[in-house]
Order: C-alpha cells, then sequence, then structure tokens
C-alpha cells in the first residue's frame, strides 16, 4: 500500500530561554489510503504537536530540528508560503480540539462554508452556497440551517459543521485532534458513525488523535501509543489493545474505568513529569529496565508489524 | 437503610426561554425524587440536556426549583430558606464545579481559597487547619503560596475539592468533576472523592455522562432522561443489567471494543427515535407509554437496594401485583412516595 503520509524521525523542540523542552522526539509512522491511523496519549506528551507539524502550524518558540515529512511524495518541510496556502486544506484538512468553539462567532455557518469555496476554489457566491448547502446534507444537517450563527446549533451539530467544512475540498488526509473531547457519549457515537460513513464515501485517510483508547480502537486500523514525545508502541489497533507489550499502554488503557467486570481499584497514570532524559516510567515497569532509566529506548520490532519501545532484554511477554 | 441525609421529592423546574412575544417554558426537571444518603456516592447519569445539572443547582440553591420539596434532616429548605440559602445550608452542602479553570480566581493564591470559606463560616483559618486541607486531597503544602495557573487541571479541581471539605460538609454535590480533567488525573479525583466518602462519612450526588466512573465510583446510580428518572439502583446492577431501553441506549454508545455486538448505528438510531417517540417501543410495547405515565416497577434487588425502572414493560404479569404496585404509586403522577415505597419493599 502506498502510504500518503510518512513522517520519518522528527524531532520537535520548543525552545524557551535557556530551557528547551522536545515536543516529540523521534517518531515515524506512515499513514496509508483509506487508512484510520491513531495516536494516543496523556495531554503533553507530544500528540497534537505531531498534528500541527504535519500541517505546518507551528510557531516559534517550536521548532522542527530533524525528520522529514513526506505527503504523497512531497517533502511537507520544504514548502514555501504560496505552496503551503494550496497544500492546506485541499490536501490535508484538520478538525481541531474544541471545534465547537473553532467557529466565528458573528457570521452564519453558511458565510463560513461559502468563505472556503471562494477562497480555495474561486467559485461564484452562489454556486458555492449551493455546494455550502450539499455539504450540510452530507453531514446530516437540514441546508436551511445554513443562514444559522453557530450558539443557535448543539454541540454535537457545531462539530458536525466542522468536520463538513474539514473534508469541503476533498483533502487526502483529516486529521482529527480530539474531535468529540467537548461531547457526551450518545453525540459522540454519532458523530463517530458520521465520521465512518464519510470516509466510506469520499475515502480519505484520517490521522486520529484522542486519549480515550476505547474510542480509537473502534475507529483505528493502526495505532500508536505517544509518551513523554516518543511512540512507544505501535500496531494494529485491535492487537494493541488486546495484548498491550508497554507498560504505558497498559496503564492508559486503565485509566479509564471499565463497564464490565468486578470493580476494582484503579491507578492513575504516573503522577510526575517526565525529566529531560529518564523515560520515568521504568519505575513502575513490571520488568527491570535499568536501561530505560535513562531513556525510552527506541522502538524494536516485536512482532512482524509490532512495534514496541522496551529494552531488548526484556523481550515481549 | 439508615435515614437518609437529603430527600428530594417531587422536584421541578421550569426555564423561562424566548423573548417578550414569544415566551414558553421549558421543564428541564419533573418531577424527581430521590434520596441521598451518608456515606453514599450517589451517580445520576444521563446525556447532555436530561437535566442533571439542573437538579444538582436546585439542590446548591443557585435556583429555586419550580416545584418540589428538598428535606435536608427532614426539614423543607424550599420553605424555610426562600432563595438564597443560609450559610447554615452551605455548612451542609458544598458543591465542586465541572471547570477547575474557571472555578478559581486566577488574582489569589490556593491559600486565600481554603481560607474563606473557613473564615465565613466561623472556623479558625490556622496554618495548621490550611495544612491539613490541602494534605487531605493530595496535595503539598508549598502549593498553598501557588496561584491557580501554575497548577495543573486536576490539581486546581482538588483544591476545589478541598474548598469544599473546609467547611466539613455532610453533602458534595459533583457536577463532572472530571470531564475536563487529563485522563492521566482523573482516576486520582476518583479515589479522592471515594476515600473521602469512606473517611469521612460523606454523601455525593455524582453527576456524570461517564458511565464507566459512574460503574467505578457510585454506589447507587440514577438515570436521568428529558428530565424524568428513568432507572435507579445498585450501580453495578444498573450497568450490567438495564431495564430501561434509554439505558440501553446510554450504554451502547460508550465505547467498548470489548462488546460483544460491535456498535450499530442504524439500530441504535432507531432506538432514540423510539424513545424520543415512546409510540413505537422496539421491544413490543403497544403506546402504553404514550398514553399514561410509566411508574417505577422493582426489577430485582441488590446489596439490600431495589433496582427499579420506570417502564410499562417491566410491569409485573399478575394483576394483583400490578394493583398493589398501583395503589402505592399514586397514578395522579405523584412519585412523592415512591423511594419509600420502594425501600419498604426491600426490607
Amino acid at each position: 500500500m502506498e502510504a500518503v503520509l510518512e513522517v520519518s524521525g522528527l524531532r520537535v523542540e520548543y525552545r524557551g530561554d535557556g530551557r528547551t523542552v522536545v515536543g516529540a522526539d523521534d517518531v515515524s509512522f506512515s499513514i496509508g489510503a483509506g487508512e484510520v491511523f491513531g495516536l494516543a496519549g496523556e495531554s503533553g506528551c507530544g500528540k497534537s504537536t505531531i498534528a500541527n507539524a504535519v500541517m505546518r502550524l507551528l510557531k516559534p518558540p517550536a521548532e522542527i530540528t530533524a525528520g522529514s515529512i513526506r505527503f504523497q511524495g512531497r517533502d511537507v518541510l520544504a514548502l514555501d508560503a504560496r505552496e503551503l496556502r494550496a497544500f492546506r486544506w485541499r490536501e490535508i484538512a484538520m478538525v481541531f480540539q474544541s471545534a465547537m468553539n473553532s467557529l466565528n462567532p458573528v457570521l452564519t455557518i453558511g458565510e463560513q462554508i461559502v468563505d472556503i469555496f471562494t477562497t480555495h476554489e474561486r467559485m461564484k457566491k452562489r454556486a458555492a452556497r449551493e455546494r455550502a448547502g450539499e455539504l450540510l446534507e452530507l453531514v446530516g444537517i437540514d441546508p436551511g440551517r445554513l443562514k444559522a450563527y453557530p450558539h443557535q446549533l448543539s454541540g454535537g451539530m457545531r462539530q458536525r459543521v466542522v468536520i463538513a467544512m474539514a473534508v469541503a475540498l476533498r483533502p487526502r488526509l483529516l486529521i482529527m485532534d480530539e474531535p468529540t473531547t467537548a461531547l457526551d457519549v450518545v453525540v459522540q457515537q454519532e458523530i463517530m458513525a458520521q465520521i465512518r460513513d464519510l470516509q466510506r464515501e469520499l475515502g480519505f485517510s484520517i490521522l486520529f488523535i484522542t486519549h480515550d483508547m476505547s474510542l480509537m480502537v473502534e475507529l483505528s486500523d493502526r495505532m500508536g501509543v505517544m509518551y513523554g514525545g516518543r511512540i512507544v508502541e505501535l500496531a494494529d489497533a485491535k492487537d494493541l489493545f488486546a495484548n498491550p507489550l508497554h507498560p504505558y499502554t497498559e496503564a492508559l488503557m486503565n485509566a479509564f474505568p471499565p463497564l464490565t467486570g468486578p470493580r476494582r481499584e484503579l491507578t492513575g497514570l504516573f503522577d510526575a513529569p517526565r525529566t529531560a532524559d529518564s523515560c520515568g516510567f521504568h519505575v513502575r515497569c513490571p520488568e527491570d529496565r535499568s536501561n530505560c532509566s535513562t531513556n525510552i529506548p527506541d522502538l524494536r520490532e516485536a512482532a512482524p508489524g509490532r512495534w514496541v519501545a522496551r529494552s531488548p532484554e526484556g523481550g515481549p511477554r | 437503610m439508615t435515614e437518609p441525609l437529603l430527600s428530594v421529592r417531587g422536584l421541578t423546574k421550569d426555564f423561562q426561554v424566548g423573548t417578550v412575544f414569544s415566551r414558553r417554558r421549558v421543564r428541564a426537571v419533573n418531577d424527581v425524587s430521590f434520596d441521598l444518603p451518608a456515606g453514599r456516592i450517589t451517580a445520576l447519569v444521563g446525556e447532555s440536556g436530561s437535566g442533571k445539572s439542573t437538579i444538582a443547582r436546585c439542590l446548591a440553591r443557585l435556583e429555586q426549583p419550580s416545584a418540589g420539596q428538598v428535606l435536608l434532616d427532614g426539614e423543607d429548605i424550599l420553605r424555610t430558606e426562600r432563595r438564597r440559602a443560609s450559610r447554615a445550608y452551605r455548612r451542609k452542602v458544598q458543591m465542586v464545579f465541572q471547570d477547575p479553570f474557571g472555578s478559581l480566581n486566577p488574582v489569589h493564591r490556593i491559600e486565600h481559597f481554603l481560607t474563606r470559606p473557613l473564615v465565613l463560616h466561623g472556623h479558625q483559618a490556622t496554618p495548621e487547619a490550611l495544612r491539613e486541607l490541602i494534605k487531605t486531597v493530595g496535595l503539598t503544602e508549598d502549593m498553598l503560596q501557588s496561584y491557580p495557573h501554575e497548577l495543573s487541571g486536576g490539581q486546581r479541581q482538588r483544591v476545589s475539592i478541598a474548598r469544599a471539605l473546609a467547611v466539613e460538609p455532610r453533602l458534595i454535590l459533583a457536577d463532572e468533576p472530571t470531564s475536563m480533567l487529563d485522563v492521566s488525573v482523573r482516576v486520582g479525583v476518583l479515589n479522592l472523592m471515594r476515600r473521602l466518602r469512606d473517611e469521612r462519612n460523606i454523601a455525593m450526588l455524582y453527576i456524570t455522562h461517564d458511565l464507566g466512573s459512574a460503574r467505578y465510583l457510585a454506589d447507587t446510580t440514577m438515570v436521568m432522561f428529558a428530565g424524568e428518572l428513568v432507572e435507579g439502583g445498585d450501580a453495578l446492577a444498573v450497568m450490567d443489567a438495564p431495564a430501561h431501553p434509554y439505558t440501553r441506549l446510554l450504554l451502547s454508545a460508550v465505547p467498548d471494543p470489548e462488546r460483544a455486538g460491535s456498535y450499530d448505528p442504524v439500530e441504535r438510531a432507531r432506538l432514540r427515535e423510539a424513545i424520543l417517540n415512546p409510540t413505537s417501543c422496539p421491544y413490543g410495547d403497544d403506546g402504553t407509554c404514550s398514553r399514561t405515565e410509566p411508574v417505577r416497577h422493582i426489577v430485582g434487588e441488590d446489596d439490600g437496594q431495589p433496582h427499579w425502572v420506570r417502564c410499562h414493560l417491566r410491569a409485573p404479569a399478575s394483576d394483583i401485583a400490578r394493583r398493589v404496585l398501583k395503589a402505592t404509586d399514586r397514578p395522579d403522577g405523584e412519585a412523592d412516595d415512591d423511594t419509600e415505597k420502594a425501600e419498604t419493599t426491600a426490607a
């Protein structure tokens, strides 16, 4: 399968006065055509940094210091301002975290969608309005709502509008950064079903970012778990969920109280932040990993297609 | 069961919406009755807009209910204290809000948030008292001198809980206390609430749409739909053997890769439609729901708690049993005594 997006060895640093924080380090993954790839992890693990890097949205003090991002063979990091303008939204579109609030409150939904077509496709207003109506229908909203202002729509509907806007130009890749975090479970499932339908219809690939492992496994084909700026496990989503190899993956799964089985005491994720040069997680690692005390180890292939960041002497359980 | 700390009977809240010309009433909470016993966590679950938070706001006296009684120690607080709650009430009932970023004033140090309730409610705000408080919620002493922006979301929510604890309340109303927190700290806050229940015998009303956490934390779970309670009982029983179609709908919406059948959007859309328009109940109902209000039926008992559901389909098969339940339920819509009756049945 030809990869739509290929990220390799990506390193992002946030450079402050006298202190540099590594937002992402040596991150490599690829997303095939029509594939849903998930990135899971807690706040601050670097998942949003990756998304912003792919969209070229990082601003100083953030800086990409190593690695490459290739989109359908093109070097994304080498695009100039004009090329970027054509690249964003047409090739890769993004649904942001708290997308509900990313709509402009003083413009109607219609004006905001029409804006996409007039700007990127140089369409006439009338034709653009027609397309905007079709787009709303695509996500199950009555086109009559084009005249509505964002505050007149419910949270779930606003989210659908944002998703409709993201797929307006038929991008090859859709990045979704925690698209349903602010919604309740019922609306969340409706949105997820909508996304699946759209994907089946339009055939784009998805980079799906969330901290909810269960949700991710339901949608994704393959997934990576990030911790401290690095990918610690990368595998087929179902395999990874059924048999997590890295202790952090297991901890992240246990951070959500389950709906079945006996009630047992859960422990939160490791509370202390990772320092510059220690894994921070080796302490609760079930096996002896003295090697990990200095850094998160590199990914190793434990089985075909299954990568895990553990010291070689450990081996898969 | 012992006497409940707080009893709610027939609580109803209407809101007026629209402009002067098109004013209409929206019933956010309709005839809700339940008990909150000391030392137990009661979860109230339901989707957005089902009226969960309105109940909490009514109990916190931030809203004046349109009808009903709220009995604290057997005294109807709505009658004795109109509109604004007295200090005496707030000393017993405290609230923890959803947004830890919005509920702490950014210009004050943490110390301030803990000193204020102590002083206002006539306690001594000694340094020892403050240290004790902050340690109870699992934070360190030096954080007393921090500002809210220096703390993480989880730490801020712990401060909110410490602030509620300062007056040694007997009931804490927690409105989605973990929904805005990162996964890495959520379980920590849940465990803290559990510890407070066990150590201090505090009653808690835990409002959430996260069914997993309700199952994890609560002793009793009540399911709310469109302003009404539709099912209630032992937290595990309600989740493991849901009796009401709406409870099943909620459960089916929770992402769970281990669920036997995968999630089916078509089936769920059908279920949702059926619940919103009770005439076409998917479980072979003949439209009884649309003609008469469903009453509470006991479907089981766990841990001394009755598991009840308001669904005609669960009505006892025999006519005699039905008559008994009807008599206790008062079909004129006053479900005031439901819970008490349920308890007598259980006992």
